[in-house]
């Protein structure tokens, strides 16, 4: 527990978590809520919403579409800093010759980074809810909010998507004992293997099975039962998924492994090799 | 394996892949209460042995204890206190909260914290960030952090590489008074007057084996006595005979004389009294550089 809070204090005074943080926060919310008011104000724009979707009714929805692709890139960002850079200051050494050991230094990351994810969801649905609200005056919408089950539920798959994406991340830290390498990496893999494999998909039916078990595919699957907009899902832009969609159990199961794998696998590098 | 010994090693050996062989069998016994030196030149093996002892690296065979456990073993690390090549510490983090992360990973109390800071005079400088530190204020810091389980046994790898001489001269007063009372401490390094002034013991690996050891004076042998005479040939004749001389051999134009340095004065008489004038007579001793380069030059040494 001491060397949870270690890790906290760790993370908390980090700059780069505060400006992932911030970054991701504006952009969900810079895509959720401002760009499709401004297409609806000018009545233009490609995936033009209607201004029903803008409404605090809509507010799961609406935001959980955000995290599968933009919100993972950053979990996987704040996966590598969190294990690479340990490696590039050379800390890493120094806290394994303390006293927990190996694993218990790495737990102590793991849930350290579990914990700093829950501000990445709390602030986007504060943000959301706060630009959906402000719609709703100036349009004279209802305000009218989504029951509170519903958006529990909404942020316990936002967070468990990003707690994938990062895991995913310290994976690649691990491998690579570094950040650049892990987030060049991870970045291809989540613009370019998963989106390329995709689109031939649609043409070579024998990888249409593969692309069931992607992250993106999962994880919008996940939170297509929360109100998620298909159509907004499929339209432009890098992170544009319009399927397959998986059904919501194979989605959490499929994430969860995911999860499970990434960490394992990252608990054995770090486990088994030598630290020089 | 036997307790008076803080670190035994036995046929200790890493190899990284067929071609190089970093430790090569060693065996390294380091007493409870002593201030053992481990010298070598880079690359002997020193940096990689420390950290196997830490649980860092692992052995390719062989075995280590570490205050009787196996190394990186929570039992073993928790009165272990490290400082590997340079201090690690976040860059971003104040001296202070470096130390307070390190407290906390090793569940010790906060407050010891402030008492190493104070220890190496850097409370003045705790609430700045550790990047920036000048280089020796790191190095003290990185001290500091080895410090703060106040542990049985500490473990220095080159602890003053960077610093000026009068950093150097400092680390140095700080280390002999950590190796006073029941600490033990392993102090790696290749600088031989920083060994000759803090270590009771010393041990000389080159190429990953132990090829001396015992304390300094053991190392550096016993005194002999030189001398320059003339004629030289009378004087070796001479002292051949002389029953306080155990040996007599003619070198650099001089003769060397394996003789209690005590019997200098008897010595010196005994050849003025034959006519020879004398121009020198000194004692001698290897310097342990000497012994260092002796025992560390390829084809030379064990």
């Amino acid at each position: 527990m001491t060397s949870l809070t270690a890790e906290l204090l760790v993370v908390r005074k980090r700059s780069s978590t505060w400006i992932l943080l911030g970054i991701w926060s504006v952009l969900a919310v810079l895509f959720a809520y401002v760009i499709p008011y401004v297409e609806y104000l000018n009545e233009s724009g490609p995936g033009q919403r209607s201004l029903g979707q803008l409404l605090p009714a809509q507010l799961a929805g609406n935001l959980v579409g955000g995290f599968p692709f933009f919100g993972g890139v950053f979990a996987l960002m704040l996966g590598v800093l969190a294990l690479g850079s340990e490696y590039g200051w050379g800390t890493l050494k120094t806290l394994f010759v303390q006293r927990e050991g190996r694993l218990g230094v790495f737990g102590a990351k793991l849930l350290a980074l579990g914990a700093v994810l829950v501000p990445f969801v709390l602030v986007v649905f504060v943000l959301g809810a706060g630009a959906s609200y402000v719609i709703a005056l100036r349009e004279g919408g209802a305000v009218q909010w989504p029951s509170a089950w519903l958006v529990v539920r909404a942020m316990g798959a936002g967070w468990l998507i990003l707690a994938v994406w990062a895991s995913f991340g310290l994976l690649l830290a691990a491998v690579s004992r570094g950040t650049s390498l892990a987030i060049g990496v991870g970045i291809l893999y989540a613009l370019v293997i998963e989106g390329l494999i995709s689109a031939f998909a649609d043409a070579v039916s024998f990888l249409e099975p593969v692309t069931e078990f992607f992250l993106r595919a999962n994880a919008y699957s996940l939170v297509k039962g929360l109100g998620l907009s298909v159509a907004d899902a499929a339209g432009n832009g890098p992170g544009a998924f319009s399927g397959p969609y998986v059904a919501t159990a194979q989605a959490l199961v499929v994430l969860v492994a995911y999860m499970a794998g990434f960490l394992a696998l990252s608990a054995l590098l770090l486990r088994r090799r030598d630290v020089t | 394996m036997d307790d008076s010994f803080v670190i035994e090693t036995s046929e200790l050996t890493k190899r990284y892949g067929e071609r190089i062989l970093a430790v090569d069998r060693l065996d390294l016994r380091v007493r409870r209460g002593e201030v053992y030196g481990f010298l070598g030149p880079n690359g002997a093996g020193k940096t990689t042995t420390l950290r196997m002892l830490l649980g860092l690296v692992r052995p390719t065979s062989g075995r280590a204890r570490v205050l009787g456990a196996a190394p990186g073993s929570p039992e073993g690390l928790v009165r272990v206190g490290a400082l590997v090549e340079s201090p690690s510490l976040y860059p971003f983090l104040s001296g202070r909260d470096n130390l307070r992360v390190l407290a906390r990973h090793a569940r010790v109390s906060v407050s010891r914290v402030e008492a190493v800071l104070e220890e190496v005079e850097l409370t003045d400088r705790g609430s700045d960030r550790f990047a920036t530190y000048s280089l020796g204020m790191k190095q003290r810091l990185g001290v500091a952090a080895a410090l703060l389980k106040d542990p049985e046994l500490l473990i220095l790898d080159e602890p003053t590489n960077g610093l000026d001489p009068a950093g150097m001269a400092e680390m140095r007063t700080f280390i002999r008074g950590l190796g006073r009372g029941r600490r033990t401490v392993l102090l790696s390094s290749h600088l031989m007057t920083e060994v000759e002034q803090i270590c009771d013991r010393v041990g000389v690996i080159r190429g990953g084996s132990l090829v001396g050891e015992g304390t300094v004076a053991e190392l550096r042998g016993r005194e002999t006595l030189r001398v320059r005479a003339e004629p030289l040939a009378a004087a070796e004749r001479l002292l051949a005979t002389l029953p306080a001389v155990e040996r007599v051999t003619v070198a650099d134009g001089g003769l060397h004389i394996a003789a209690d340095p005590a019997a200098a004065p008897a010595i010196n008489h005994a050849l003025v009294a034959a006519g020879i004038a004398v121009s020198e007579l000194s004692r001698e001793q290897a310097s342990l550089e000497q012994v260092f380069l002796e025992l560390t030059q390829p084809g030379e040494g064990a």
